[in-house]
Order: C-alpha cells, then structure tokens, then sequence
C-alpha cells in the first residue's frame, strides 16, 4: 500500500491476498483508511457523533477487561485481628487480672468453712467482691445468708423433734431428764442470741453463737433420736 | 448357877442368829444395781489396730494408752444389763451401744475401762457420762459428750484434739503439735487448758456471756481482744497449731503445764 516493499516481497504479499479472504478484507479496509487520512479534509474524519463513538469504544473495553476479583474475607479477618502491642498488652493485663479475680473467689470459697458462709457474720466484714457479687445479684447479704441459714436449722429441727418425741416415751427417767435439761439450756441461749440480734443485727460474734447453738441443738435431737 | 449355866451354853447359837440378822439387813440394804452388776471384759492383740471408736449410751469412760501391743476392754455393766459386742474390723475396734441396743428403752450405765496402744486414734463419745482419755499420742483424740458430764484429756500428743459437751467441764493437758488442731466446746462448764510454755498456736477463745477468758501466761503479745471481751483473737509463737475455745456461758483458763 504504501509501496515501500521490494518487488519480489510485493508479489509474494498480492499472491498471498489473492488466495486469503481475510487478509484481502483487512488490506482493503486498510486501503481505505489511507485514502482517508490522504484526502486531508477533517471534516470527514471527525465522527458524526463523538460522544456516541467513546461510549461504543468505552462498552467495548470494558466488556473485554476481566471483573475485579472480590477481595478475600480472610484478608478482612486478617486485619481484625491485627492490634498494636499496646493493645495486645492491655488485653494480657485484662486477662490476668479477671483470671487472678476468679481463682481468689474460687479459693475463698473452697477454703472458708460453711458455717462461715455470711451465715454468722455481718456486713462489715465483707470484702469488696463480695459486696459486688451481693450487689449484682451473685452472692447472698450476711443478713439473707442467716435467714437462710437460719431456715435450714428451723426445717432440720423440726423433723428430728418429731423423731425424738415418737421414742422419748421409751427412755428411762435419768435419760429424759438429762434431755430435757440440755435442751432447755439451748433454747435459752437461743432466745438470747435472737434478741441481741434483733437489736443489733450486725453483732458477728452474736451471730455465729447463735449458729452454733442451733448446730447443738440438732445434733443433740438428731443423737437423741437414735436412742 | 443353872441358869448361868444356861445362858453361857446358849450364846453361841444366839451369836449365829444375830450375824444372821445382820448380814440379812446388809443385804436388802445394798443398792439393787450392785448385785446386778455384771463385768466384761475382753483383749484383742492390737495387730494392725490403729483405732477405737466407742459409742456409748450413759456411764463413764476411761480409756489409757500404754506401750503394749493389746487393748484391753473391760465393762462393768449396771442393770438392765446393755448389750456390748466390740467389732474388730480392719484397723479399727467399734463398740457402739446405740445401734447394739437399739429399741431397748431402759438400759443401765455401763462404765468402761480401755487400755490401748499409746499410738491409737481415739474417738469416743456417750450421750450422759464421763470421760477421760491419758497417754495418748496419736492423730485423734476426739470425746464427745451429747448432754452432760466432764471430760478429762490428759497427756495428750495428738494433731487432732476435740472435746464437747453442753454441761460439765473440759480439761486438756497436753503438748500442741505442729499443724495441729484443737477444738473445745461447751455450753455450760469450765474449760481449763493445761499446755507448755512456750507453746505456738493460733487461737480464737470466745466467752460471750461471761467474758472470763484467762490467757494466763499467754496473755499480751498478739492476743487481742474483739467482740466488747467476748472473744481473744491471735497468736502464741509462730502460730504453729490451730486451736478454738467456745464456751456460751462458762469460762476459760489457759495453764502453765
């Protein structure tokens, strides 16, 4: 087209183009083309509509580009879980510190015996977790652990009486005497220990005497029922 | 000179009748339960015995550690006479009234007398009665009382140590181990505590309604007093043994052994 091969490479190409369909079509839209851009007038070459012909071009680019893959979740996990060591230390303490929190409590518990579970103590006694816990709803006020504690006795006592007063016909006389006694002597100290902590119910010694009593008189009932 | 004669030939027969008479009185007068006392005893090598639990219903006890391989149980029983069948089992002797005699309203004291290897754990306890335990040096030594009677502790070496009883007095004479514990309690009695000095203990002695608690030669140092006098909390020594004293309406003496 441009005349710019030898002659023997020419007649090789007319050769060629004389017997390939497709490369014929191509020179000639080539041709063209050339003639065009020879003729010199702009007007021609410039589209009729510009804009028309961007979006063809534009449409056809991007339906020959390749989509974007997705980025990976695992990258986004991956970011989340990436802290700075001053948050990571943070968390450590934090960590530690609820961890030491829980085996005190944990500790506490085990070691400190039942009867010392706030039944006979008042609430000054009570630490700084424990007033938590009382708060929060986890834990039980000196005051409802003795009630509750209380309760249990009363339920306790009450069943082995009437385990006693069935076979207390059957004892000999130096024997109901001697029960008789005792219990009464309980149930003195008894009605002492509530009426003190009617006035002062915070009195911790009072408290646990009064435990104590009770312990005494179930044990004495539940050994008396055994007779 | 007849009738002197008389007299003197009928003396003798006179003489049988009044001893008679008064052996006659004697009799009747001796209490009933004497002449329906009946005894037991019985030994048991000691082998690999290392316990003793007693379970007795009223009467005294008295149980003695001695440097012999045997125990020795000898009863003596108070009419209507108890049922006492020792069981040897494994490493312990159990004697326990209560369930020998179950349903048997009226059953007489019975008063033992046990003698046991030093080294045995003792664990006793009746429901009226005194009891004492001596010379024993082993991991328990526990006496129970359920309503009244004294109990007498002497000569103790034990790590576990208790005495309880509602009315009557406690006495402990011994030496505290290291990591021991020791337990007294009453309701009504005295509480004397007869221990070396120095001796190393943790103590919490509580006396609310008395607050007559004499340390004695343990006073000051680390003991304080909480409670408006009702109870002394603290230490003696490095705190070594633990040891609580509860009496409600009695009092309590610590002693110079």
């Amino acid at each position: 087209m441009d005349t710019e091969l030898d002659e023997p490479r020419a007649a090789l190409v007319r050769a060629h183009l004389a017997e390939c369909a497709g490369c014929a079509k191509t020179c000639e839209d080539l041709a063209e083309i050339v003639d065009v851009c020879k003729s010199g007038d702009p007007a021609e070459i410039v589209p009729p509509n510009s804009k028309a012909m961007w979006c063809r071009i534009n449409n056809i680019l991007e339906s020959e580009i390749k989509p974007e893959p997705l980025p990976k979740i695992e990258d986004t996990r991956r970011r989340i879980w990436r802290f700075t060591l001053p948050q990571i230390a943070a968390a450590m303490l934090t960590i530690a510190l609820v961890s030491s929190l829980v085996t005190v409590a944990a500790i506490r518990n085990y070691l400190t015996p039942a009867a010392d579970d706030f039944t006979s103590r008042s609430a000054e006694s009570q630490t700084m977790l424990e007033r938590l816990m009382a708060k929060v709803g986890l834990g039980d006020t000196p005051q409802k652990a003795r009630e509750r504690r209380l309760a249990q006795q009363t339920a306790a006592i009450e069943y082995w009486n009437r385990r006693v007063q069935e076979r207390k016909q059957q004892w000999d006389a130096r024997m109901r005497e001697a029960f008789d006694k005792n219990i009464n002597l309980i149930d003195e100290s008894v009605t002492e220990y509530t009426q003190i902590l009617q006035t002062d119910p915070d009195d911790e010694i009072t408290g646990e005497m009064l435990d104590s009593a009770l312990d005494d008189k179930m044990s004495l009932l539940r050994e008396f029922a055994e007779l | 000179m007849h009738r002197l004669l008389r007299k003197v030939s009928g003396q003798p027969s006179r003489r049988k009748t009044t001893i008679l008479l008064l052996m006659s009185v004697v009799f009747f007068m001796l209490p009933s339960g004497v002449l329906a006392q009946r005894k037991y005893s019985k030994n048991y090598p000691a082998g690999r015995i290392v316990r003793l639990e007693l379970t007795n219903r009223s009467g005294t006890v008295t149980v003695e550690g001695w440097n012999r391989p045997e125990i020795n149980i000898t009863a003596s029983l108070e009419a209507p006479s108890a049922i006492v069948q020792p069981q040897s089992l494994d490493d312990k002797i159990v004697i326990n009234l209560i369930k020998d005699n179950a349903g048997r309203g009226d059953v007489g004291n019975v008063n033992f007398t046990i003698r046991v290897p030093y080294y045995t754990a003792v664990d006793i306890e009746t429901r009226i009665g005194n009891l004492t335990v001596s010379n024993i040096r082993s991991t328990l030594v526990r006496a129970h009382i359920s309503t009244e009677g004294d109990i007498v502790l002497t000569n103790i070496a034990s790590v576990r140590v208790s005495g309880e009883n509602l009315s009557g007095d406690i006495f402990f004479d011994g030496v505290l181990q290291t990591g021991g514990y020791y337990r007294f309690s009453s309701m009504q009695g005295n509480i004397n505590i007869h221990i070396p000095v120095p001796s190393s203990f943790k103590l919490v002695a509580t006396a609310p309604s008395t607050r007559a608690i004499d340390l004695g030669a343990f006073a000051g140092g680390e003991m304080r007093t909480v409670g408006d006098g009702r109870r002394i909390v603290g230490q003696s020594g490095d705190g070594l043994a633990s040891m609580q004293v509860t009496n409600q309406k009695g009092t309590i003496s610590f002693v110079r052994r």
